[in-house]
C-alpha cells in the first residue's frame, strides 16, 4: 500500500503539534499529590489519636484533637478533589498558578483556624480565609466584573472578621484569657451581659460567612470565580460558621443566645428555599440552595445540636461540590410543561404516613437523638416529613409496580437514614472532647411557634400558594439579584 | 406611524444582530449574516462600531503566525507593496499593537442589567420551578403586569402603559424621524446582541417555548425603552468614531490576507504534488478489484483523519457527503419524544423521521420505553426532593455520602467509568427502524412515494459521483460524546443542525436497501448489485470509534463486516494516537477525554478549518490535511449539466462558509462574538450560558474550542478557501446563475479556486466579478518550505 508510506505533510504541522497540549504550571501539577498525601496523613493521625489519645497541645497556641483532624480531613478532601479537577479544567487559564496558590492559602488557613487555640491566631486565620476567598473570586485579574465582585465580597469578609475580633476580644479582655480552651470553660454562673454581646458579635461573624439573610448578597455575586473555586466556596468556606459556632458552643449556650441562631437560621432556610424556586441559572440556583442549607445548619446549632450541624456541613459539602463541578450538565431541550399536581388516594396516604413514622423511628433508634420534650423533636420531624415526601412521590409513579414502589421507597429511606446515622454517630464520637456539642434545649413557645411557621412554609410550597402571588415573585427576584456592578459593567 | 411600519423598521434594524442558537442545538452560523451583502472589510467595520469588539486577528496572534512561518514574510511584503505601503512588518505590527483595546465602563450598564434581569427570568426554559407569573401573556404583557412591584424601576406615572408593545413603541418614538427610529432600534438591539439574537431565533423558529410563551423583538424594545425612559436614559447618543485607528485596521487586514495567501499557496503546492503522484499511480490502481467496503463520511473536517486511517488499513474507499445524507428531515427521538431538526438550518424539513418497532421487537421497545419513563421519574423525584421544604434538608443528609463517593470516582477514574458498549446496548437502534413521514399536513397519508424515496437515494450517488458498489456500503454519520459540556452539541454534526447524524445515516441505508428503490434506480442507470448491503453507522468524533447499526445484516455479509470492524479498531488506535499525540493506549486516552468532567477541551471540533475541497478523493488522498479541510466527493465527468455541482455550491459550500465565519469571529474576539471561557460559565434557562453572575447571553464557541490557552490561538482565523475540481466555465456559469454565491465571493467572505480537469488540472483563483487569475501568476516559482 503505497499511500501509507507517502504522505505529504503540510508545512507548519510539526511545529504546531508540540503545542497541542499546553503546559500546566508546576505548582498546579504537583498540588493534587500534596493534598491527597496530606489527606491520607490526616486519616492516619485520626486513627492514631483515637487509639493513643495523645495530648497535642502546644503552649496554648495550637492544639490538635480529633475535631481538628475531622475538619482537616474534610477540607483536605475537598481541596484534593478541587485541585485534581482544576489541574485539567483550568489548563491554559492565564491565572492557573495564582489559583493554585490561593487555594493552597485558603486550605492552610482553614487548617490553621481549627487548630488555633490562641484567639489572635483564631482571628487572623479567619481573616486570611476571607482574603483568600475574595482573591479567588477575582482570580481573573483581567476581568473587570470579577474585580468588582472581589471588592464587594471582601467588604463582607472584612466586616465579618471585625465582628469576630471585637466579639472574641471582649471576652478575652474581660476574663484576661487568650486561650480558647480556657475561655470555653464556662459555667452558667459566669453569665453576664458581656457574654451576650460577645455571642451576638460572633454570631454576626458566622452568619456573614455563611451568607445568611440579610448577608446573603455576597454569595450571589461570587460566580466570577472559576467553577472549582465555587465548589471550594460552597463546600468549604461557607461552612466556616458551623465550625466557629461549634468552637464557641459553650459561650452561646451559657449566654442564652441559641434562640437567635434558631430564628435567623430558620427564616433563612425558608426564604432561600423559596428564592431557589425562581432561579433561572444554575449557579444562582445552587447558591440559593446553599444559603437555605446553611440556614438549616445554623438552625441545628440553634437547637443545641452542634454535632448535627457539623454532620450537615460535611454532607452538604459533598452534595454541593458535586453539583458545582457538574454544573455544565444542565443544557437540555425540553417541552414547556406544567408540573403535574399529585393527588393520592386514601390507602396511599396511609402508606405515606406509616413510612414517615417508620423513618422517624429508625432515625431515633439509630441516632438516639429523639426526645419528645426537647428540641431534638424538630430534627426527627424533618426526617419523618422527608421520608413521607419521598414515599408520596413514589407511590404515585405509574411506571413502577407495587413491589417496586415498596422496595424503592423502603430501600431509599433505610439506606439514607442508616448512612446518615453512621456519619452522625461517627462525628459525635470524634467530637466527644468538645464541650457542649449536643445540648438539646427544652422546648419553649418561641420554638414551637417557629416550628409551626416552618410547617406553614411547607404547606404553602406543597400547595403552590406562592405561585399565585406575583408580588412575592418580584420581591424574591430582586432579593436574589447579584451586586449590580458585577453584571455587564464593562464593555469593549 | 402605523404598527406595520414599526414592525418593518424593526425587521430592517434586526439585520445588525445575528441569531443566537440554543446550546442544545448549536449552529455554527456567521454572526455577521446580516452584513454579508457588504464587503468583508466594510462589514467588520460596521459591526465593530455598533456591537463592538475586535474583528481582526490580534497583534499577538499575527506576530506568532509570522514567527511560526504561517505568514510568509515575503508574502506580507508583497501584499504591502501591492497596496502602496512602504512599511516593514515590524512597523506595521507596532501600529496594530498601539491600538487602544482596553475596556471601558458600559454607559448603559444600569439599563442593561435591569433588562437582563427580566429577559433572563422570562426566557427560562424550565430551569426554574416557579416560572414568571403571567408568562403565557407574552413578554411585554407579563412584564407590564409585574413591573409595578419592581422597586428598582420607577416608571413615569404620567405615561400609562399601552396593552401592546407596538403601541408603546409608537408613543415612545412619535417625535423621532424615521431614520432616527431605525437608529434607535439598531442601537438597542445591538446593546445585548446575545439575548436579542436568541429572541430572533425563537421568533423565527417558533419553538415549543415560543408558541407557549411568546417574545418578540418589539416586546424587547418596548420594555427596554420604557426602562430607559424611567432612568432618563437618552434613546440615542452621538457616537464618536475614532478615526486614527483605521490605518492600523487596514494593516491588520493586510496581515490577514498575507496569512491566507500563504496558506493557499502551500495548499496549492501540496495538491499539485498529490495530483502528480496520483497521475503516476492511477493506472496501476485502476486495475484493482472492487473495494471490500465503501464508507461515506460527513464533509466535516474531522472526517479526513479517520478516512485516511481507514483507507490505510485495507482495501477501502471513502467518500465525503453532507452529514444529513441528503434527507431534509426532523427527527423524533424515542428517548424523550422531542422533535429536533436534523438537517442544515438553511433547508426546510420536508420529512419527519420516527422510530417504529421492528417486527417481533415490540416487547423490547416497550421495555425501553418503560426504562425511559423510570429515568424520567428519577430526575423528577430528585428535583422534587431537592426543592421542597423541608425535604431539601433531609435529602442532603441522607444522600450526601453517595454524592461524596460519586465525586471521588468521577474525579479520579473518569476513563474507567466510560462504557460505550453498554450505552449502545441500552439504546433503541437494534429494536427499532426509522420511518420516513411527510411533513405536509395537507396530504392524507404521511407515507412517502417511491419516486421521492428513489430521488433521495439517487441524489446521494449523483452528488458523490459514485461508480461501482462494494458488498458493504456504510453511511457514517457523526456525533460527539462529552461530559459536563454545555457546548456538547457544537461538536455534533453541523450539517444536522447540531444533532448526531446517526439517524439520517440509518434512514438512508434503509431506503437504499429496499428492493423497490433499487429497481427504480435502474431507470436512472444506477445498478446496485444484489450482493451490496447498506448500513448506517456513527463516527464518535471524540474517541474515533465507529458504531455500526448492523442488526439487519444478512448472515452472508457477517464475515466481511467482522473483518471491517477489526480494521476500524486499528484505524481508531492510529487515528486517536495521531490526534491526541500519544503513542500508547490512545483509545484509553480518548476515553478519558470523552468522560472526564473536568475536560474543557474534549476534542477540537472543526477548529483549524480553512479549506473545502469539492472533487474526487484521489485529489487529496496522498495528503495529510491535518483536519484543515472539508471534503465533498464529486466527479465532474458524471455531472454533465452541472446540477450536482450547483447543489453542492448552494448547500454544503454555504454551510461551510457559516462554520468558517463562525470559527473566525469566535477566534478573533472570543468575548464579544464567542462564548468566552468555559471555566466561569453559568448555564441559564437550560439553553445558554452567561459569564459569572450574569450579563449578555453568549453567542459563539467558547474560548476552549478555538484557543489552546487564554492567549494562544489553536484555530487559525482564515477565511475559507474553496477548491472545486471542475471545468472553469461550468463554475462560472453556476456563479452567474446564483447571485448570492457570487456576492459571497465578490465581498470576500470566502475564496474560490478551480482545479480545471479539462486543462490538465490547472488551478485558477476567482478574482472579482467572474474574473479568474491563473495560479502561475500568484504562486512564486520558488516557494521555500519553512
Amino acid at each position: 500500500m503505497e499511500h501509507e508510506t507517502f504522505l505529504i505533510e503540510s508545512d507548519s504541522q510539526d511545529k504546531l503539534r508540540s503545542y497541542q497540549q499546553s503546559s500546566i504550571p508546576f505548582l498546579s501539577k504537583i498540588s493534587p499529590g500534596i493534598y491527597w498525601s496530606l489527606l491520607l496523613l490526616s486519616i492516619g493521625l485520626i486513627a492514631y489519636y483515637q487509639i493513643f489519645a495523645p495530648d497535642w497541645n502546644y503552649s496554648d497556641v495550637l492544639r490538635i484533637n480529633s475535631f481538628t483532624l475531622l475538619i482537616w480531613i474534610t477540607v483536605l478532601f475537598f481541596s484534593s478533589i478541587v485541585s485534581s479537577y482544576s489541574k485539567n479544567y483550568l489548563r491554559g487559564f492565564k491565572f492557573q498558578n495564582r489559583f493554585t496558590i490561593l487555594s493552597f492559602g485558603f486550605t492552610l488557613s482553614v487548617m490553621l483556624f481549627v487548630m488555633a487555640n490562641h484567639v489572635l491566631l483564631l482571628i487572623s486565620s479567619w481573616l486570611a480565609m476571607g482574603i483568600f476567598m475574595a482573591k479567588l473570586i477575582g482570580v481573573n485579574k483581567t476581568w473587570g466584573e470579577a474585580k468588582e465582585a472581589e471588592k464587594f465580597t471582601l467588604k463582607y469578609f472584612l466586616a465579618g472578621s471585625f465582628f469576630l475580633s471585637v466579639g472574641v476580644l471582649i471576652l478575652s479582655y474581660s476574663t484576661n484569657n487568650f486561650s480558647l480552651t480556657f475561655l470555653m470553660e464556662l459555667s452558667e454562673v459566669d453569665s453576664s451581659s458581656l457574654f451576650f454581646i460577645s455571642s451576638v458579635l460572633i454570631i454576626i461573624a458566622a452568619i456573614i460567612q455563611s451568607a445568611i439573610f440579610p448577608f446573603h448578597k455576597w454569595l450571589l455575586s461570587a460566580m466570577t470565580s472559576p467553577t472549582p473555586a465555587s465548589a471550594l466556596m460552597h463546600a468549604g468556606f461557607v461552612n466556616g460558621s458551623g465550625i466557629l459556632l461549634t468552637l464557641f458552643a459553650p459561650l452561646l449556650i451559657v449566654s442564652n443566645s441559641l434562640w437567635i441562631l434558631f430564628i435567623i437560621g430558620g427564616v433563612t432556610a425558608i426564604l432561600a428555599q423559596f428564592m431557589k424556586l425562581i432561579q433561572v441559572n444554575v449557579k444562582h440556583k445552587l447558591a440559593c440552595s446553599t444559603i437555605a442549607q446553611m440556614g438549616f445548619m445554623i438552625m441545628q446549632c440553634g437547637l443545641g445540636f452542634f454535632n448535627a450541624a457539623v454532620a450537615h456541613l460535611i454532607l452538604h459539602g459533598f452534595y454541593k461540590a458535586y453539583l458545582f463541578l457538574s454544573s455544565g450538565e444542565h443544557i437540555a431541550q425540553t417541552f414547556p410543561r406544567e408540573t403535574p399536581r399529585i393527588r393520592i388516594t386514601f390507602p396511599q396516604a396511609i402508606v405515606v404516613v406509616v413510612f414517615g413514622i417508620l423513618g422517624a423511628l429508625l432515625f431515633s433508634l439509630l441516632t438516639g437523638k429523639t426526645n419528645l420534650t426537647d428540641s431534638s423533636v424538630f430534627l426527627t420531624l424533618i426526617v419523618a416529613i422527608t421520608v413521607g415526601q419521598a414515599t408520596y412521590n413514589i407511590v404515585k409513579e405509574n411506571s413502577l409496580t407495587y413491589l417496586q414502589k415498596f422496595a424503592v421507597s423502603g430501600g431509599i429511606f433505610i439506606a439514607g437514614i442508616s448512612v446518615y446515622a453512621l456519619v452522625f454517630n461517627g462525628i459525635t464520637r470524634l467530637m466527644s472532647e468538645m464541650p457542649m456539642i449536643q445540648q438539646p434545649q427544652i422546648l419553649n413557645p418561641l420554638e414551637i411557634i417557629f416550628g409551626v411557621i416552618f410547617l406553614i412554609g411547607f404547606f404553602i410550597m406543597k400547595l403552590g400558594v406562592h405561585t399565585r402571588l406575583p408580588w412575592l415573585y418580584v420581591r424574591l427576584l430582586n432579593l436574589s439579584q447579584p451586586y449590580r456592578k458585577t453584571i455587564h459593567y464593562y464593555k469593549k | 406611524m402605523t404598527k406595520g411600519t414599526i414592525l418593518q423598521q424593526i425587521d430592517l434594524a434586526s439585520a445588525v444582530i445575528g441569531k443566537t442558537w440554543p446550546l442544545y442545538g448549536f449552529v455554527t452560523s456567521n454572526p455577521l449574516t446580516g452584513y454579508e451583502n457588504r464587503p468583508f472589510k466594510i462589514a467588520i467595520k460596521d459591526a465593530g462600531e455598533l456591537i463592538g469588539g475586535d474583528l481582526l486577528p490580534s497583534a499577538a496572534s499575527l506576530k506568532s503566525a509570522l514567527e511560526l512561518g504561517e505568514i510568509d514574510e515575503q508574502e506580507l511584503e508583497r501584499v504591502f507593496i501591492e497596496n502602496n505601503l512602504q512599511l516593514s512588518p515590524e512597523e506595521s505590527l507596532k501600529a496594530i499593537e498601539s491600538q487602544n483595546k482596553s475596556k471601558i465602563k458600559n454607559s448603559s450598564h444600569k439599563l442593561d442589567s435591569l433588562v437582563i434581569k427580566w429577559l433572563m427570568a422570562y426566557m427560562d426554559e424550565g430551569l426554574a420551578d416557579w416560572k414568571m407569573p403571567n408568562k403565557e401573556k407574552g413578554f411585554y404583557c407579563a412584564w407590564k403586569s409585574l413591573v409595578r412591584y419592581d422597586k428598582e424601576i420607577k416608571l413615569d406615572p404620567s405615561f400609562s402603559l399601552p396593552d401592546d408593545s407596538c403601541e408603546a413603541l409608537r408613543q415612545l418614538l412619535k417625535y423621532y424621524s424615521k431614520e432616527d427610529q431605525l437608529r434607535v432600534f439598531e442601537r438597542h438591539l445591538s446593546a445585548l446582541p446575545g439575548w436579542t439574537g436568541y429572541i430572533k431565533y425563537r421568533a423565527e423558529t417558533n419553538s415549543d417555548w415560543q408558541r407557549k410563551f411568546s417574545i418578540t423583538l418589539q416586546d424587547y424594545l418596548a420594555v427596554r425603552l420604557l426602562i430607559a425612559r424611567s432612568l432618563n436614559f437618552e434613546f440615542l447618543s452621538s457616537k464618536e468614531t475614532p478615526g486614527h485607528e483605521n490605518k492600523a485596521k487596514n494593516y491588520q487586514y493586510l496581515w490577514l490576507k498575507a496569512w491566507e495567501l500563504t496558506w493557499q499557496k502551500r495548499f496549492i503546492k501540496d495538491i499539485k504534488t498529490s495530483l502528480d503522484i496520483s497521475a503516476k499511480t492511477s493506472k496501476a490502481e485502476a486495475s484493482k478489484n472492487i473495494e471490500d467496503a465503501q464508507l461515506v463520511f460527513c464533509i466535516d473536517t474531522r472526517s479526513e483523519l479517520i478516512r485516511r486511517h481507514i483507507e490505510s488499513t485495507g482495501h477501502y474507499e471513502t467518500f465525503g457527503y453532507a452529514g444529513f445524507f441528503g434527507i431534509a428531515m426532523d427527527y423524533q427521538n424515542l428517548e424523550d419524544g422531542l422533535i429536533k431538526k436534523s438537517c442544515p438550518p438553511i433547508l426546510d424539513s420536508a420529512y419527519k423521521v420516527t422510530e417504529e418497532p421492528k417486527e417481533d421487537h415490540s416487547p423490547q421497545v416497550r421495555n425501553y420505553l418503560k426504562k425511559q419513563e423510570q429515568t424520567k421519574f428519577t430526575h423528577y423525584f430528585l428535583r422534587r426532593m431537592k426543592n421542597m421544604l423541608p425535604s431539601a434538608f433531609g435529602f442532603v443528609e441522607g444522600s450526601g455520602v453517595f454524592y461524596g463517593l460519586t465525586l471521588f470516582f468521577r474525579t479520579l477514574i473518569p476513563g474507567r467509568l466510560y462504557n460505550p458498549e453498554k450505552k449502545e446496548k441500552d439504546s433503541f437502534e437494534s429494536s427499532c427502524e426509522p420511518k420516513l413521514n411527510s411533513q405536509k399536513k395537507e396530504l392524507k397519508s404521511l407515507d412517502i412515494s417511491l419516486e421521492e424515496k428513489t430521488a433521495i437515494v439517487k441524489s446521494a450517488f449523483d452528488l458523490m459521483g459514485w461508480k461501482t458498489f462494494s458488498p458493504l456500503v456504510l453511511f457514517v454519520g457523526h456525533g460527539s460524546h462529552t461530559a459536563n459540556n454545555p457546548f456538547g452539541s457544537s461538536l455534533d454534526c453541523g450539517a444536522c443542525a447540531a444533532s448526531p447524524g446517526r439517524h439520517n445515516a440509518r434512514m438512508l441505508a434503509k431506503l437504499a436497501n429496499q428492493s423497490e428503490v433499487r429497481e427504480a434506480l435502474k431507470n436512472f442507470n444506477i445498478q446496485i448489485p444484489d450482493s451490496t448491503f447498506f448500513l448506517g453507522a456513527e463516527h464518535n468524533t471524540t474517541t474515533d470509534e465507529i458504531v455500526i447499526f448492523d442488526s439487519e445484516l444478512p448472515t452472508s455479509h457477517k464475515e466481511k463486516l467482522d473483518a471491517l470492524k477489526q480494521n476500524l479498531i486499528k484505524a481508531q488506535v492510529s487515528a486517536t494516537s495521531e490526534r491526541l499525540g500519544v503513542s500508547k493506549h490512545s483509545i484509553s486516552a480518548a476515553h478519558v477525554k470523552t468522560n472526564d468532567w473536568s475536560e474543557t477541551r474534549p476534542e477540537w471540533g472543526l477548529a483549524k478549518n480553512a479549506g473545502f475541497v469539492i472533487g474526487p478523493r484521489k485529489l487529496t488522498q496522498k495528503m495529510n490535511l491535518d483536519g484543515n479541510c472539508f471534503l465533498h466527493s464529486y466527479d465532474w465527468e458524471m455531472d454533465l449539466e452541472g446540477k450536482a455541482l450547483e447543489g453542492i455550491m448552494q448547500g454544503p459550500m454555504v454551510v461551510t462558509q457559516w462554520i468558517n465565519n463562525h470559527y473566525y469571529f469566535s477566534t478573533v474576539d472570543n468575548e464579544t462574538y464567542g462564548g468566552g471561557s468555559k471555566i466561569s460559565h453559568n448555564v441559564t434557562g437550560k439553553f445558554g450560558v452567561m459569564q459569572g453572575n450574569g450579563g449578555d447571553l453568549k453567542m459563539g464557541l467558547p474560548l476552549q474550542s478555538v484557543n489552546e490557552t487564554d492567549e494562544k490561538f489553536y484555530h487559525k482565523p482564515l477565511r475559507l478557501s474553496v477548491f472545486i475540481n471542475a471545468p472553469k466555465e461550468r463554475v462560472t456559469t453556476i456563479l452567474q446563475q446564483n447571485n448570492n454565491l457570487k456576492s459571497l465571493l465578490d465581498n470576500e467572505w470566502i475564496y474560490l479556486f478551480v482545479i480545471d480537469p479539462t486543462k490538465e488540472n490547472k488551478i485558477s483563483k476567482y478574482k472579482h466579478n467572474l474574473e479568474w487569475q491563473a495560479s502561475e501568476t500568484f504562486i512564486p516559482t520558488k516557494l521555500e518550505r519553512v
